[in-house]
């Protein structure tokens, strides 16, 4: 059934044109959400190997090719990169061209040049979102939106499982046997990843999952918004199996799409003089959470609802994170939180400026 | 010699299984999670 065209509201302008570059599992949909919305009035899609691309175009008619066409014909408004990886070289040329840049990338390579190209984008007041996706994406406007009830951040942690297409299973399984990044106070610390197990509750039908560190973006996008915060750590879901094989090539080749996923923002901080702690999620597949953060950050880029600064992730450019939540709800990705139980300490705490 | 082997093979192996297998934790006993709905999304 097709869905209802959003209305536009009167900050637009002109409905822009958007490029999507792959056109996998998460591109196909994130080009599926953009045709059904009235920010948008052309998605070209950059994929000639795709799959899904001749459905999309045949389904839905603000959809067309790249074709024999060049970027420069297209002249986006917006680039979406759902490409694999390497989103640094496609992100630098779509600002030379004058659109912005949507990346739905975690590597933490890609995270750095992305975070490099800065300075560029701000010299041709552009800008390049960085992880638009579920994880990050999601989870960093689930830490803005959980940040707003304390007084002080001290701690935020960020888990994940299940992945979109197969070019996410690939990354999930290169970022187990990788590095992982924390921001431990006021520094960042490397540690194997793999290591650092915790038990994460996440919602329903995921219930408990093992999380590991692994080479995730999610604190490199969190520590520049949350300077305060003592520490920040991001962690993935696997199996016995995933971190016993890690090292090695994948066994098997990954699913086509897989099942359900979900995440989860810890934020712990003072609030009314105590130390509290919040937990918020949200459980999808990862492709459809990835797609519709992604969509969503589109149709907010083209409202020119972003601020902050040039390059960065979602916390640290969206104005308002409950205005991108609820548009994300409207298009099936529902955010939850935990009550009714106590997480983390409580203990009464006085600042050390109120010590008498 | 062998000996040595066996026993350092046997070790890594009991200790890559523990590594593996780890001892869980503890699921939450009370509370469950709730849609975050009107006041939460203001």
């Amino acid at each position: 059934m097709a869905r209802a065209v959003r209305p536009r509201s009167a900050l637009t302008a002109v409905a822009g044109t958007v490029l999507v570059v792959g056109c996998g599992v998460v591109g196909t949909r994130v080009a599926r959400h953009l045709a059904d919305s009235a920010w948008v009035s052309t998605v070209v899609i950059d994929d000639p190997t795709s799959l899904y691309r001749k459905g999309l175009v045949a389904s839905k008619p603000r959809v067309s090719p790249l074709g024999m066409r060049s970027w420069e014909s297209v002249a986006p408004d917006v680039v979406v990169l759902a490409l694999p990886a390497g989103h640094v070289e496609p992100a630098a040329r779509a600002l030379r061209l004058g659109a912005n840049v949507v990346s739905v990338g975690d590597a933490v390579a890609d995270g750095r040049g992305l975070f490099a190209l800065g300075p560029m984008a701000a010299s041709l007041e552009r800008r390049v979102v960085i992880g638009a996706g579920y994880a990050p994406g999601l989870t960093c406007l689930l830490a803005r939106h959980g940040s707003a009830e304390f007084d002080e951040v001290d701690e935020i942690h960020v888990a994940k499982t299940g992945t979109a297409g197969p070019a996410c299973a690939r990354q999930h399984h290169a970022a187990l046997s990788s590095e992982s990044l924390d921001w431990r106070d006021g520094r960042w610390e490397r540690f194997v990843g793999g290591s650092g197990r915790e038990l994460c509750w996440f919602p329903d039908p995921i219930g408990g999952v093992d999380c590991y560190r692994a080479a995730l973006v999610d604190p490199m996008l969190l520590q520049p918004v949350f300077p305060e915060a003592r520490r920040i750590t991001a962690r993935v879901g696997a199996t016995r199996r995933d971190r016993a094989t890690a090292r090695l090539p994948m066994l098997r080749r990954p699913h086509p799409e897989a099942g359900d996923g979900a995440v989860r923002v810890e934020v712990r901080g003072r609030r009314d003089w105590r130390v509290d702690s919040i937990v918020l999620g949200s459980a999808a597949r990862a492709s459809i959470g990835t797609a519709a953060v992604a969509a969503v950050a589109v149709e907010e880029l083209l409202a020119g609802r972003f601020v902050g600064p040039s390059a960065g992730g979602l916390a640290a450019q969206v104005a308002d994170p409950v205005t991108m939540l609820r548009a994300v709800a409207a298009l099936g990705v529902v955010c939850l939180k935990f009550e009714g139980a106590t997480v983390g300490s409580v203990e009464p705490r006085r600042r050390a400026s109120e010590a008498v | 010699m062998r000996r040595l082997l066996v026993s350092l093979g046997l070790a890594g192996l009991i200790s890559a299984f523990v590594r593996l297998r780890g001892s869980g934790g503890i699921p939450p006993q009370q509370g469950g999670w709730r849609e975050l709905s009107g006041p939460d999304l203001r």
